[in-house]
């Protein structure tokens, strides 16, 4: 398999350079359908690589893989989606989603041992109403930042905030052992059922914790850009992303709509926690920090031109490491880290990157 | 003829205090009076732990300035780095059993190859994207220092011993005097090369590479120069933990060790060589060495943790410039009113200038 896809990639270069040097080189538009081609022989790379993996390990097994890593794929994409949006309103890489998330994880886990104890209500109701807890802690919290730290920082650079950012995580991860305790929390599942589909002579089984999530997953991000096409929010986020000046001087209120997405990044984030966590059964302070990692690379896999790119991303990382792991589980990180790191060299404004041109 | 000779000597000492060098092995002395009076129990061992502690991380910042403040490029991969450098050093001089002037030459060589390396990457990618990359190679080398347990002994940590350097075995208070002589290396070195030019290319290419481009300055070389130089800088602090703390675990090389840096050198000033050393001193040293001392702070851990925080983001809101521009700033002030105040004395003395 190995050798196969080499033998792909190999092929691959040698097109692009042969097609380049015998079709391009007279071209008058030479570095745009330069570029174009890099796009196809990117698709026709990765498509080829998937086709080839998929037959080593069979259909069944790599479908039953992605399912049983779906949760990962769902917690990945909310925690991305969220990391886009403050730095479509605010320019800068929000370091603090983990821990933000973390404490609306640890809230809800915190509300879920109290609410065993006094309510009558059934597992499930009751750890939906933490989460829902949690996400709304989150949301206050991301709003409480934003329009007490990063709103008086405008004249900071894009670094400055970064900084603030890393700050904020210090912050919060000393906060958590004073408000919840040193300990972890335990997290329960939504469900520990599993949902058996069947696929040809044999059978796939799906976790029902993954079914839902995924469920909602999709509610949520189909509700978020939906509001990002038709509310004047996303109006707003869409003007403050291409030039926040010229945004609020055309009365876009600039203000209300970065808090407003620092609080929804902060909700995303919790409910990213809050889905992530029952896979270790347990919130600890720096459980989020490999998601968060993985979340930065997404949105520079995708670009962070568009909303849509750092999900394709947040996937695409998803399905290697997944088909990696089961492969070689002890260098599955590096070889997929290697792998996006070769893609980002190949396209480094990101797969949906489009090239600005740059002002002197 | 003896006032003229003591005029002399004192234009002497003036041009003498008023080398760049000056003040850097000053303050080089002053640490080496310090390990002394640990040595004969005047000051207390952990202040002293904590203090060369604060000077391996300021030679990573040191490093760190020369990519950010002076060459503008982010990189968030440096505790990546600084763990190949204790890896190298556990590795060749501690299970191979190598020399240990051949384990630094190999570190150094090491450190030239990964170096380049970041700097081919950074010609492609540029800010933010370029954080985040490097980002990712951090994790590909924790990764591999976690699976590649030949070389790294894997998730358990490294532990190394003593080591010998010219053939005498080094004890811990000569490792101490080490680190604060490189130390003092680390930082002539690098005003050495601020002031030189290349590091006025380097300050050019942050202002405007377009620009820098125009004036004949070969970004390709400066980039590769500037990542080479963090590099082994990073490398460098690397074995410095090593033969110091003489044991290394990939957990310690993660995010927030590059983020803790990154924050050094803003919160210190990151164009300022004392800055970079008290930043560091204030992210790395301050909670060893002092709030670990006080009734609050042992009661509760984690509120170093706060402090830290909330010390970086009012340092990042209000003094853009870092605590050097503050301390500047405080300095300017005494002397100002020093000058009122021998004014106001002289009129005293003497009467009014009529």
């Amino acid at each position: 398999m190995t050798l196969n896809l080499l033998i792909l990639l190999g092929s691959l270069i040698l097109i692009y350079f042969l097609v380049d040097l015998i079709f391009l080189r007279k071209s008058e538009h030479r570095i745009k359908q330069r570029a174009r081609l890099s796009n196809i022989l990117l698709i026709i790379g990765v498509l080829g690589g998937l086709f080839i993996t998929i037959n080593e390990m069979t259909l069944h097994l790599f479908l039953q893989i992605l399912f049983l890593n779906s949760v990962e794929l769902c917690v990945l994409i909310l925690a991305t989606t969220g990391i886009v949006l403050i730095f479509k309103t605010s320019i800068t890489t929000n370091f603090a989603q983990g821990s933000l998330a973390t404490v609306g994880a640890y809230f809800a886990a915190k509300m879920i041992i109290r609410w065993t104890e006094s309510t009558e209500l059934e597992m499930v109701q009751i750890i939906a109403l933490a989460i829902l807890a949690g996400v709304v802690l989150s949301f206050i919290i991301g709003l409480f930042i934003d329009t007490v730290i990063i709103r008086n920082a405008k004249r900071v650079t894009s670094v400055g905030k970064q900084m603030i950012t890393m700050g904020l995580v210090l912050m919060l991860i000393g906060g958590i052992p004073l408000i919840f305790g040193t300990l972890p929390l335990p997290f329960n599942a939504l469900s520990y059922e599993v949902t058996t589909i069947p696929f040809g002579d044999k059978f796939l089984v799906m976790p029902n914790h993954n079914l839902i999530s995924i469920i909602i997953t999709v509610v949520v991000l189909t509700i978020l850009f939906v509001a990002l096409r038709v509310t004047k929010w996303g109006l707003g986020v869409r003007a403050t992303a291409s030039n926040e000046i010229v945004a609020s001087m055309m009365g876009v209120n600039t203000k209300v709509i970065t808090a407003l997405s620092w609080a929804i990044a902060g909700g995303l984030g919790a409910l990213a926690a809050c889905l992530y966590a029952p896979s270790s059964a347990q919130v600890t302070v720096s459980f989020m920090t490999p998601v968060q990692v993985n979340s930065f690379l997404a949105s520079v896999l995708g670009g962070f031109f568009t909303f849509g790119g750092p999900i394709v991303g947040a996937a695409l990382i998803n399905i290697f490491t997944s088909i990696a792991s089961f492969f070689n589980s002890v260098w599955a990180n590096v070889i997929v880290y290697t792998l996006i790191l070769l893609l980002v060299l190949v396209k480094p404004l990101g797969l949906f990157g489009k090239k600005t041109a740059k002002k002197v | 003829m003896n006032t003229l000779l003591l005029r002399k000597s004192k234009d002497k000492l003036k041009a003498f205090t008023k080398h760049p060098y000056f003040g850097y092995i000053v303050f080089g002395l002053i640490l080496l009076a310090a390990q002394l009076l640990t040595m004969s129990g005047m000051i207390q061992k952990s202040t002293m732990d904590s203090i060369i502690l604060t000077l391996i991380y300021a030679v990573i910042a040191l490093g760190f300035s020369l990519l950010l403040g002076y060459g503008g490029l982010a990189s968030l991969g440096t505790a990546g780095f600084v763990g190949l450098g204790t890896y190298f050093t556990g590795y060749f001089a501690g299970t191979l059993d190598l020399p240990f002037g051949l384990t630094i030459l190999i570190s150094l060589i090491g450190a030239v190859l990964i170096g380049t390396i970041v700097g081919f990457i950074s010609l492609r990618i540029e800010g933010m994207y370029l954080a985040i990359i490097t980002l990712g190679l951090s994790e590909i080398l924790v990764e591999v220092f976690k699976s590649f347990e030949a070389f790294t002994n894997g998730v358990d940590g490294l532990s190394f011993r003593t080591f010998d350097l010219f053939g005498r075995l080094m004890s811990d208070e000569a490792v101490y005097i080490i680190i604060i002589i490189v130390f003092v290396i680390v930082m002539l070195a690098t005003i050495n090369i601020i002031k030189s030019p290349t590091g006025r290319a380097l300050l050019a290419m942050k202002n405007s590479t377009s620009a820098a481009q125009s004036m004949g300055i070969s970004l390709l070389k400066y980039r590769l120069l500037a990542f080479i130089i963090s590099t082994v800088y990073a490398v460098l602090a690397g074995m410095l933990y090593m033969i110091n703390s003489k044991f290394s675990i990939p957990t310690t090389w993660n995010l927030a060790l590059s983020l803790n840096i990154l924050a050094a050198v803003i919160v210190g000033g990151s164009q300022s060589i004392l800055g970079i050393t008290l930043g560091a001193f204030m992210i790395f040293g301050l909670s060893p060495a002092i709030l670990s001392n006080i009734q609050f702070f042992i009661d509760h851990p984690a509120a170093i943790s706060i402090f830290n925080g909330l010390l970086i983001i009012l340092v990042v809101m209000f003094y853009p410039g870092g605590l050097i521009r503050l301390l500047q700033t405080f300095v300017a002030f005494v002397k100002k009113k020093y000058v009122e105040f021998k004014q106001k004395w002289k009129e005293y003395r003497y009467g009014k200038d009529e």
